[in-house]
């Protein structure tokens, strides 16, 4: 059986499948890692169009055994760098920010990934199959437009390339505002405004009877787009009272939809937050009192958040340098208190909602069928997918570290078990 | 071996009048506060010693582990009794490689203190007058468990100076942190660092030859600086002599000695084998030749840390005796970390080498179990023989032995220390929370309870949060 596992993954590659896959005896595993319903997940064209007990498939249909292991939809990570740089120390090597600029809204991170990535093997097997790849800021608080992902390495990388534009106001980002967070946020939003006096007299301004706008077309354009909702504006903010002001003056726009991010001391501001249903994304681990905007950094945010009935996702941060794994955060969050269910949504079903991705991050009748199969509890750092499905296909999951580890146990002669 | 240590006692008694002493080792003013006797009972017990836990008991007199045993086996009296049922009893952590203190939280330029990155060799300085005490990033670590730990200068210097071995305990002065009798530690770096750092200042070392010409110039300078020494010894030896007889024919005057020299004499105290070299090294290749290094000129490398292709080299380290400080799963932040694996601790450990898994972050250090049960796990899926067991000893046996005081902590064993944590669940599971830490016996954290200390800098501002 585990053979015929490994020749799967082997002839599957990495390209999304129009096949039709069924995976016998999955767990949907619920409260705590380990007990959940056991069910067959049929898999037709990249969705999941059934799910019950005793399925049968066509003659065409490949099994896979999931031998009553844990299933869950594919993590999706909120905050990667994933495509932008191999090597992230190497600053030539990496295309996340731009200088020079003082607005780079109209920056899109999509058009320099490297679908060819040698770190995509290295999120499936952490379980991830959906990744935002976030902009840093240059020298502009709109530092530009993340991209969504799917972690397949070739010309199915890209899902979207403006998912969301994002928006600097931590301590350290005062400098990109002559020094002030306070003209910070007032150039964010006189920048909206601005936008919007363009979309009023775009024929003015088409045949040249406008005034230039200080803001570039491009740029404009983007601001549009948020103001309109059609991209989210995503705040990166830490301090409690600033938070209050971001969500005080960007809801004055009807219809932006506004995601904070980083928000270390978002759980003073719950009721802020609840008011406008605004969600969060936390990094579960940095808990670290780093500046005075991050004093109430505290590791039982995810817990507190859930407890005030907040929207917030689990983001990995800095994601494969330090700590590699998404569910390691979820596994903290649990031990500081989140219920275990919780935690698993906070890195499948609700980053996927906040992040608008149809059908994604959950198990159900017409859902793509983003799918990781566990050795163990998903949340457990000892556990590791021993396979992984994005829409319908499974990924590659050997890696280059792979290689080098079985190069050198050849090498020393190391005994294993095998 | 053995023989090159007489050797060493032979110079050092050689040389007591000046070596005895550490000279400016502003003493420990560490003590563990009132000690009481208890009995913690009924606790799942790893010793720390690769061996597989065990339900047991542990008694604790005067801050030191009076005896321990299975629970089927008589202990001693004690009226104060701690039911740990349902908790897991190991050694306290220790974190080889740490910068707590020397870059604390806030992290503004007004307190980054760890780096004297002015010239490549900076052997003269000490990380311990830079460590902050009331860095809030201690009670944190205390929470993850971490009883002692290790403060190294940072990576941007060939010879980036001393260390120093602190408890963690709260205290005034770092003095009161310090761990009594542990050796200090020299921190030597390899690789991309130094030469950035200097190459992009135009000034050696640019490269990784001019990193090892770098070396090699400081140490010379050393056995000249030791030599220097060795005759003022030799001469004042011979004057006590003749001033004790008075007798022979010619008149001797008292020598003067020779005008310290900082930097020297940490690097002396290198080759006299009292201070243990810290080697920062990410690839396996210059790994190897920092060991040839160490043999040209008769010292020891500890450790090394990082040591991201450590998995490369097992067999070299084994049988040089160093030890690997590494992270988990950290890589990819530059270059020369590129070739790093999640099987690196556990291939090592494989090797037959000493395995440790160190933080130098102080996010990480919080929870260095839950590393290395990472590394544990990315082993066992290699097909390596390797059990929870043998990863506590990563974090606490060959940490303490890379410090030099594994006589004192870092095992359960009579005599020692009774530095203690007790765990929520399997130490490593990412569900395990320390629910209470003791150091020599004393009760630092208590997470039911709500004890641990709170830094000067959180009081009024942060105090509510653990």
């Amino acid at each position: 059986m585990k053979n015929f596992v490994l020749m799967l993954v082997f002839v599957w590659g990495s390209s999304l499948a129009l096949g039709d896959v069924l995976i016998k005896d999955a767990r949907l595993v619920k409260d705590n890692g380990e007990t959940g319903d056991v069910r067959d997940l049929h898999i037709k064209d990249g969705r999941i169009v059934e799910i019950g007990v005793n399925l049968k498939g066509t003659e065409e249909t490949v099994i896979f055994d999931a031998m009553e292991r844990a299933v869950t939809a594919g993590l999706i990570d909120s905050a990667t760098t994933i495509g932008l740089a191999e090597v992230s120390g190497l600053g030539v090597s990496y295309d996340g920010e731009v200088s020079g600029d003082d607005m780079a809204a109209g920056f899109q991170v999509a058009l320099a990934l490297n679908p060819a990535s040698t770190l995509i093997p290295l999120a499936s097997n952490d379980g991830i199959t959906r990744g935002i790849v976030v902009p840093e800021p240059g020298d502009s608080n709109f530092a530009g437009q993340s991209a969504s992902v799917r972690f397949v390495q070739g010309r199915n990388f890209l899902q979207r390339e403006d998912n969301g534009l994002h928006l600097y106001l931590r301590e350290r980002d005062r400098r990109y505002a002559g020094g002030s967070r306070a003209r910070a946020l007032s150039l964010a939003v006189d920048a909206l405004e601005e936008a919007g006096r363009f979309d009023r007299q775009r024929e003015a301004f088409d045949s040249n009877e406008l005034r230039p706008f200080a803001i570039g077309l491009d740029d404009l354009e983007t601001l549009l787009r948020v103001r309109s909702g059609a991209m989210p504006l995503v705040v990166h903010v830490d301090r409690a009272a600033d938070i209050r002001n971001v969500v005080d003056a960007f809801t004055a726009f009807p219809d932006l939809r506004l995601i904070l991010a980083g928000a270390a001391e978002a759980w003073k501001v719950t009721e802020s937050l609840l008011a406008h249903d605004i969600p969060v994304l936390i990094n579960g681990l940095d808990n670290l009192p780093q500046n005075f905007d991050r004093l109430g950094a505290r590791l039982d945010q995810a817990y507190l958040l859930s407890s005030a009935g907040v929207r917030f996702a689990l983001m990995s941060g800095s994601p494969y340098s330090e700590f590699r794994s998404l569910t390691q955060a979820a596994g903290v969050a649990v031990a500081n208190g989140l219920a275990w269910e919780q935690a698993l949504l906070a890195i499948t079903a609700v980053p996927a909602e906040i992040w608008g991705l149809e059908g994604l991050g959950k198990i159900d009748r017409g859902a793509k069928a983003d799918l990781v199969i566990w050795s163990g509890d998903p949340l457990e750092v000892s556990s590791a997918p021993i396979a992984v499905m994005v829409e319908g296909g499974w990924v590659n999951l050997e890696t280059r570290q792979d290689r080098l580890a079985k190069r050198y146990l050849e090498v020393l002669n190391l005994e294993t078990k095998d | 071996m053995k023989q090159l240590l007489i050797k060493k006692v032979i110079l050092l008694l050689m040389l007591s009048s000046w070596v005895g002493e550490v000279l400016g080792d502003y003493e420990s003013t560490y003590q563990a506060k009132a000690h009481k006797s208890f009995i913690i009972e009924n606790a799942v017990i790893d010793v720390g010693e690769g061996q597989g836990p065990f339900l047991g008991w542990i008694a604790v007199s005067e801050g030191r582990i009076q005896a321990l045993g299975s629970s089927n086996e008589s202990k001693p009296e004690v009226a104060e009794r701690l039911d740990a049922s349902g908790l897991w009893l190991t050694p306290g952590i220790i974190d080889v490689h740490s910068h707590l203190g020397d870059y604390p939280s806030p992290s503004y330029r007004a307190h980054s203190d760890g780096n004297e990155a002015t010239s490549p060799v900076t052997a003269e300085v000490w990380a311990e007058h830079s460590v902050w005490p009331q860095d809030p990033q201690f009670p944190l670590a205390l929470a993850g468990g971490v009883t002692a730990l290790q403060i190294l200068p940072g990576s941007a210097n060939l010879f980036g100076g001393r260390s120093v071995v602190l408890k963690n305990v709260w205290s005034r002065t770092v003095q009161g942190m310090k761990f009594p009798g542990a050796p200090y530690g020299l921190k030597m770096a390899c690789g991309e660092n130094p030469k950035r750092v200097y190459g992009s200042k135009s000034q050696s070392p640019a490269t990784r030859m001019g990193n090892f010409a770098g070396y090699r110039k400081a140490w010379i300078d050393a056995q000249e600086y030791q030599k220097k020494w060795q005759r003022y010894e030799r001469s004042l030896n011979e004057y006590v002599a003749w001033e004790s007889t008075k007798s022979g024919s010619d008149y001797k005057t008292r020598p003067s000695p020779p005008k310290r020299n900082l930097q020297m004499e940490t690097l002396v105290g290198v080759l006299e084998g009292e201070i243990l070299v810290h080697n920062h090294c990410y690839r396996a290749d210059e790994m190897a030749q920092i060991i040839d290094l160490s043999q040209e000129f008769n010292y020891q490398v500890t450790a090394f840390h990082h040591a991201v292709e450590a998995y490369k080299i097992g067999d070299l380290l084994a049988v040089n005796n160093v030890c690997a400080a590494m992270w988990a799963d950290w890589w990819q932040f530059k270059l020369e970390s590129f070739d790093g694996v999640k099987s690196n601790v556990p291939m090592v450990h494989a090797a037959g080498a000493c395995a440790i898994v160190h933080s130098d972050s102080a996010t990480g250090i919080q929870r260095l179990n839950q590393e290395a049960a990472k590394a544990l796990a990315a082993g066992q899926r290699l097909g390596l023989s390797l059990s929870d067991s043998d990863a506590l000893t990563w974090l606490t046996r060959n940490a303490a032995k890379a410090l030099g005081i594994l006589d004192q902590t870092g095992t359960l064993a009579t005599g020692k220390m009774a530095d203690l944590v007790l765990w929520s669940h399997p130490p490593m599971s990412v569900y395990a929370r320390a629910q209470m830490v003791f150091i020599d016996g004393v009760k630092q954290f208590d997470r039911e309870k709500g004890i641990g200390p709170v830094t000067d800098f959180e009081l009024g501002q942060r105090e509510e949060i653990f």
